[in-house]
């Protein structure tokens, strides 16, 4: 077992990590700025009295196209890395995923109804095609999660194990839903589709974003106020109600802060993987399980690690894009097998 | 202090207890015993609330068990289960201090007592080591301390219910557990403890209850429990009684 | 912001215009669409291509230029660090918010037609050739193509007073592996018809098909699309790969025809005629080939 990081460490090092990521979003893109030009235009976004003579390009690019993508890129990790952990103390197993409950799966069938019936309604048009797919991307993570809870509830309680099962079932229920759309699709909505699927930040606007944001600030500020009770959870359920936690009560809050942000990240920026599982296994090898650290610093991680992945999305094939989900995995999973091995040792 | 009265509770319409009166007194060692299956631990799930009795009540105090709040029973009652799963690499005294959850005593007393009760199961050494990387009795010994500083220091009206705390535990780690938790219940709390075996029982419990079939059999002192015949017609085991040469407590041996 | 947006678009465009400022017309385009950046190449606009996207596959040429990824996933940044004055795409293009941002960064987003039909190919060309400066040479290239559009025809309706439509399938895959069967409502069936050829399938949108199904429509003539290998691998991939075509009458007769699978995308390209001419040579073989 290697050494842990203090905390405040850990903090320190986590919070000029998120810094520095968030400012390379800002600095580098497929269109090269002057640093000086950028480091202005930021100034003056943040409204200070900056001369605006030969920044309208940097702006504009920094405005309207760098920042909202920036913003989602943080609201993205920060929430898929929370309900990860809300995941893993569910099911007190640190190898648990978000998609467990179904709310992924749900998301999938959501969006393959919106993209493929939109297309055989012969299109929506434009103002409403994107709001339609995050709406309806956001009501199937939800509905299915909660049937995912209600098919785990007997005589009051709710029955993890059996909860986990009909995860499993209604993931591949709606895989097969989602399959038979595939099938139903042409080729042009079959694309649609699958790039879907991989997730992207292309295309953040302001107005798509603040649904998200304030999501994603309600579960960050919500879930550390039972940091203490996740880590009772994880002793066992008849334990962490021997200290007193309202198990049932924390059960359903977890469950419901994981549907809303998973939910609302996926409705934003489609598929992206590996980020929920990964960051809090990684901050927890960095500093251990005790949730009133791992909960704000998986947050600052995932944010972190996020923005790294888009960076590379949009950099490697510029001025092509490739698919944040593909990204992720990429340097996810090296990076964790790393850190698995290297604790073994 | 815990009261319960003519509690019964089925499983599957099979009567697994039944006919359960019994008062655990402040101050005082309740040893719970009983061949596998007698129901000994259904009667520790009963009384920690996990349970829900079909018939007859459970009294905290005086009110109703399931009326209390999480965290005011919580101060009150603490619960050791005969194992634990915990599988999250937490450091020992960060295990022992989620018994502090229903507490708000403060980082700086929580510290106080955490050490207090590190001391009190023999595990201050392990202060700072990785909680899975310990051996079966080190983790057993850790949850002794969790549940000990839940209630510490122990006082009359705080009730500890454990189930086999001493199952993975070396003979000297058996006597210095028990004899810290009959330290804790001299400090006024009440205990109520699950053993298996009948010496250490007779040594540091002021009371016996002997389960058979889900139905009390004896209750009494040590000495007018430890009866060859009713050792036999509980465990079917045939014995010999007679008094501890330095202590006096009964001392059984197999014939 | 104390600039409105449409100003500080004007202003963008301005600076970005820059090195172009001489002329009137825009001089750096990006266009995505296959037949739509084909048609550029064709009014003679290769020149100012400074990026395509993955479906402008023709001529090979258009393969050497920045690629800006998929059609229906452009990135605005992306498309922005190629500096364009104009986005040449059609209906097909997206995300719409990536288009949005295009736009207020003051690039000229120019939206065409992707419907096989010549109506729509007429108005695209009109808007090719005002944007590009060769509004006659577009007037012109159009009546080339309706004409020959005409002769096709012409022709069929002479052959097809004596002669059957054959029963063809036109099946598109990826070395040989797993094909789709074109069936209606595709730009491929469109094909088939406009060649003479009557499509056997029902179905509407590509499918994989069935290799049962397949057997039982016997199809006179087989027409392939590969999207990995051509000529004469490609037709051995598909027949290795499903050995169920062997026994169609199409193979017995060695009536397996090919078309370039980047014809079936993006509505009406400039080399459709001349393809149709040899599809519907294939399907009404002149007496002496016919002839087995």
């Amino acid at each position: 077992m290697t050494t842990l990081v203090k905390p405040r460490t850990l903090f320190i090092g986590l919070t000029l990590l998120c810094g520095l990521a968030t400012w390379l979003s800002l600095a580098l893109g497929p269109v090269s700025l002057p640093l000086w030009d950028t480091l202005r235009a930021a100034l003056r976004l943040m409204g200070l009295p900056i001369d605006a003579y030969g920044l309208e390009q940097a702006e504009l690019i920094l405005g309207q196209i760098r920042l909202p993508r920036t913003l989602l890129g943080l609201a993205v990790g920060g929430v898929l890395a929370l309900s990860g952990v809300a995941m893993q103390g569910l099911f007190r197993n640190p190898l648990a995923d978000p998609g467990l409950v179904g709310v992924s799966s749900g998301a999938a069938l959501g969006a393959a109804v919106a993209i493929v019936g939109s297309a055989f309604l012969g299109g929506l048009p434009d103002v409403f095609g994107p709001y339609v797919l995050s709406l309806c991307a956001f009501a199937g993570g939800l509905g299915v999660t909660a049937l995912v809870y209600r098919l785990g509830r007997r005589d009051g309680q709710t029955h993890v194990a059996t909860m986990l099962l009909a995860g499993i079932a209604l993931t591949a229920l709606s895989g097969s839903a989602v399959g038979l759309f595939t099938y139903l699709a042409d080729d042009a909505t079959l694309r649609t589709l699958t790039f879907w699927n991989l997730g992207s930040l292309n295309g953040a606007s302001y107005s798509r974003l603040w649904p998200l944001l304030l999501v994603t600030a309600g579960v960050a500020l919500w879930l550390p106020r039972r940091a203490k009770a996740l880590n009772a959870l994880l002793l066992g359920e008849s334990e962490a109600s021997h200290l007193g936690v309202d198990v049932e009560g924390l059960k359903r809050e977890l469950v419901f802060c994981t549907a809303l942000g998973v939910g609302a990240a996926v409705a934003a920026a489609g598929m992206i993987g590996f980020v929920g599982l990964v960051v809090p296994h990684l901050v927890r090898l960095l500093a251990g399980p005790d949730h009133r650290v791992l909960l704000p610093a998986s947050v600052l991680a995932g944010a972190s690690l996020l923005l790294c992945a888009d960076l590379v999305a949009r950099l490697a094939l510029a001025p092509a894009e490739l698919p944040i989900g593909i990204v992720t995995a990429f340097i996810g999973a090296p990076f964790f097998l790393y850190l698995l091995l290297r604790g073994r040792a | 202090m815990l009261r319960v009265e003519g509690v019964q509770v089925r499983r599957d319409r099979k009567v697994v207890l039944a006919d359960i009166t019994l008062d655990l007194l402040p101050g005082e060692v309740l040893g719970v015993l009983g061949p596998n299956g007698a129901g000994k631990s259904t009667l520790l799930s009963t009384l920690s609330g996990e349970l829900q009795a079909d018939q007859g009540n459970v009294w905290l105090d005086q009110q109703a068990l399931s009326a209390w709040s999480g965290a005011q029973r919580a101060q009150r009652l603490a619960v050791l289960p005969q194992t634990s799963t915990l599988d999250f690499a937490f450091r020992v005294e960060e295990v022992v201090g989620m018994g502090r959850l229903p507490h708000q005593t403060g980082k700086t007393c929580d510290e106080q007592i955490i050490n207090a009760a590190l001391q009190a199961a023999d595990v201050g050494h392990l202060s700072g080591r990785n909680y899975l990387a310990l051996s079966g009795g080190e983790r057993q010994r850790v949850h002794l301390a969790r549940v000990l500083a839940q209630l510490w220091p122990g006082e009359a009206g705080q009730t500890l219910l454990l189930d086999e705390p001493t199952s993975m535990l070396d003979p000297l780690h058996q006597h210095t557990i028990l004899q810290a938790i009959r330290a804790f219940a001299d400090r006024g709390a009440a205990v109520l403890v699950i053993l298996h075996d009948l010496n250490l029982a007779a040594r540091y419990c002021d009371r016996m209850l002997l389960l058979e079939q889900g139905r009390p059999y004896a209750l009494g002192t040590p000495t007018q429990v430890l009866q060859p015949e009713i050792v036999k017609a509980v465990f079917g085991l045939e014995v010999l009684v007679q008094p501890h040469p330095e202590r006096g407590h009964p001392l059984v041996i197999a014939r | 912001m104390r600039l409105s947006t449409s100003a500080i678009a004007l202003v963008v465009g301005l600076l970005i215009n820059h090195g172009a400022l001489a002329s009137e017309l825009p001089q750096r385009w990006v266009s995505a669409g296959g037949a739509l950046s084909e048609w550029v190449v064709a009014l003679g606009g290769e020149p100012k291509l400074v990026g395509v996207d993955t479906t402008s596959q023709h001529p090979a040429t258009l393969k050497t230029l920045p690629s800006i990824g998929y059609q229906r996933q452009l990135s605005a940044e992306g498309i922005l660090s190629l500096r364009p004055q104009v986005l040449a795409g059609t209906e097909e293009m997206g995300p719409p918010p990536v288009l949005a941002q295009i736009r207020s960064a003051g690039v000229q987003v120019e939206m065409f037609s992707a419907q096989p039909d010549l109506q729509a190919l007429k108005s695209n060309l009109e808007h090719l050739g005002i944007l590009l400066g060769k509004a006659a040479e577009a007037r012109a290239l159009f009546g080339d193509y309706e004409q020959a559009l005409q002769r096709q025809k012409n022709r069929l309706v002479k052959i097809q007073a004596t002669r059957q439509a054959p029963g063809v399938l036109l099946l598109v895959g990826n070395a040989g592996g797993k094909p789709l069967v074109a069936g209606q409502d595709t730009a491929a069936d469109w094909m088939l018809r406009q060649a003479g050829g009557h499509n056997l399938a029902t179905h509407t949108g590509y499918k994989p098909f069935s290799a049962e199904s397949l057997a039982g429509l016997s199809p006179q003539v087989l027409v392939f699309a590969d999207r990995a290998l051509t000529g004469e691998a490609a037709r051995a991939a598909l027949f290795k790969e499903n050995p169920i075509l062997a026994s169609t009458p199409a193979a017995k007769q060695g009536r397996v025809l090919e078309v370039d699978p980047t014809l079936l995308v993006g509505g009406l390209g400039p080399r459709l005629p001349q393809n149709l001419e040899v599809l519907s040579a294939g399907f009404y073989p002149t007496s002496s080939e016919a002839t087995p």
